[in-house]
C-alpha cells in the first residue's frame, strides 16, 4: 500500500512571486519506485483543453521505502491564480511516485495580493 | 461559478471512461485477437470512440502489446512525411498501433498506410464510418448513458437533470461531448 503526503510549512496556501514555499514531502511505499519526485506546476481547468506546465521539480534520488524530506521552492513571477467563467489556472504541489505508486497533491494560490485573482462577468 | 468549481470541466469530463453497452474489455480484446488485429471503432463525433481507445491502451499492454499512438483530427488531418516513414520503420511485430481519426485519411493515403503497417503486430482504428478495417465494435449513445454520465460528474445527491439532459440528447443527436459542453455553460451561468 503507497502512502504519500505533503506537509506545506505553517499550513499557508497564499503566495506572492518570488515568495518561497517549503514544507515537507514524506512516503510510506512498498518499495522504491523507479522515479519519486516533486513537481510545482500550473495547470488549466475550464471549458476548453487542458493545458499545464510544470515550472520545477525536486528529485528524491537515493531516498528509502519509508521517507520524508524538506522542499523548498522559489515561486515565479506569473501566471497568477485566477478564476473566470472559462477557465481557471491553479497552481499545485504534486508528490509522485512512478509508475503506479501513487501521488499527493496540494493546491496553492499565487497572485500580487495572495488571493486568487477572480475574472468578473461584466453586469 | 468559477471555472474550477464546474462540474463538467474538461478534466473531470475526461476523468469519466467508456462504458460498455454489453460484454466486456477483455471480451472485446479476444474479439480483436480472432479478427487477426486489425479493426476498427466505429461511431460518430462525440460517441465515445477515442475514449475506448484510450480505455484499451493499457489493457493491450497488459497482453504484452507495444501500443504505438497515432492521431489525426480537422487539425492536424495528414501525418508528417518524415515522421510517417521513421515510424513505419520502427514497427515490430508486437506494436500494436492505435489510429484515432482514421477517417482524415483520404482514400490513396489510407491504402498506403493500410498497407504499409502490416508488419505491426496490430493496427485498430477510429473512424467515423464502416469500411476502411472490419468493424470490432460500433459506438452508440442513448439518453440514459448521457444520464448515467452526468449522474457519474455530479455524484450522489446531485439535483436530478434529467429535464435538461433528454434535450441536449436530442439537440446534440446523442454527440455526448457536445451535450457535456453545453451542460458547462448551464452551470457557469450559475452563480457561486
Amino acid at each position: 500500500m503507497s502512502n504519500l503526503h505533503l506537509e506545506i510549512a505553517d499550513g499557508k496556501m497564499n503566495y506572492r512571486p518570488g515568495e518561497m514555499v517549503e514544507g515537507v514531502a514524506f512516503w510510506e511505499l512498498p518499495e522504491l519506485p523507479k522515479l519519486l519526485e516533486l513537481r510545482l506546476f500550473w495547470r488549466t481547468q475550464g471549458k476548453g483543453t487542458v493545458d499545464h506546465q510544470v515550472v520545477a521539480t525536486i528529485a528524491f534520488d537515493g531516498a528509502k521505502p519509508t521517507d520524508r524530506r524538506p522542499f523548498r521552492f522559489a515561486l515565479p513571477a506569473e501566471p497568477y491564480s485566477v478564476s473566470g467563467i472559462l477557465v481557471s489556472i491553479v497552481w499545485g504541489l504534486e508528490l509522485v511516485a512512478e509508475p503506479d505508486g501513487g501521488s499527493a497533491g496540494v493546491e496553492i494560490v499565487i497572485s500580487s495580493t495572495g488571493e486568487e485573482v477572480r475574472l468578473e462577468k461584466k453586469k | 461559478m468559477r471555472a474550477r468549481d464546474n462540474p463538467f470541466r474538461t478534466d473531470r469530463v475526461l476523468s469519466v471512461r467508456y462504458q460498455l453497452a454489453e460484454g466486456t474489455f477483455d471480451g472485446l480484446l479476444d474479439r480483436f485477437e480472432a479478427m487477426g488485429r486489425r479493426a476498427a471503432i466505429v461511431g460518430p463525433k462525440g460517441h465515445g470512440k477515442t475514449t475506448l481507445l484510450e480505455d484499451l491502451t493499457p489493457r493491450l499492454r497488459d497482453r504484452g502489446f507495444t501500443v504505438r499512438e497515432l492521431r489525426l483530427d480537422e487539425d492536424q488531418p495528414r501525418f508528417d512525411r518524415a515522421f510517417l516513414g521513421e515510424f513505419l520503420r520502427s514497427l515490430g511485430g508486437r506494436d500494436v498501433i492505435l489510429l484515432d481519426g482514421a477517417e482524415q485519411l483520404g482514400w490513396f493515403a489510407w491504402f498506403r498506410f493500410e498497407r504499409a503497417t502490416r508488419a505491426a503486430g496490430g493496427l485498430l482504428v477510429t473512424t467515423h464510418r464502416a469500411g476502411r478495417l472490419p468493424t470490432l465494435i460500433e459506438t452508440t449513445t442513448t439518453p440514459e448513458l448521457l444520464d448515467g454520465l452526468v449522474g457519474e460528474i455530479l455524484g450522489r445527491g446531485a439535483p436530478d437533470v434529467r429535464s435538461i439532459t433528454r434535450g441536449l440528447f436530442e439537440k446534440h443527436r446523442g454527440n455526448l461531448r457536445e451535450a457535456l459542453r453545453e451542460l458547462y455553460d448551464h452551470y457557469a451561468a450559475v452563480e457561486a
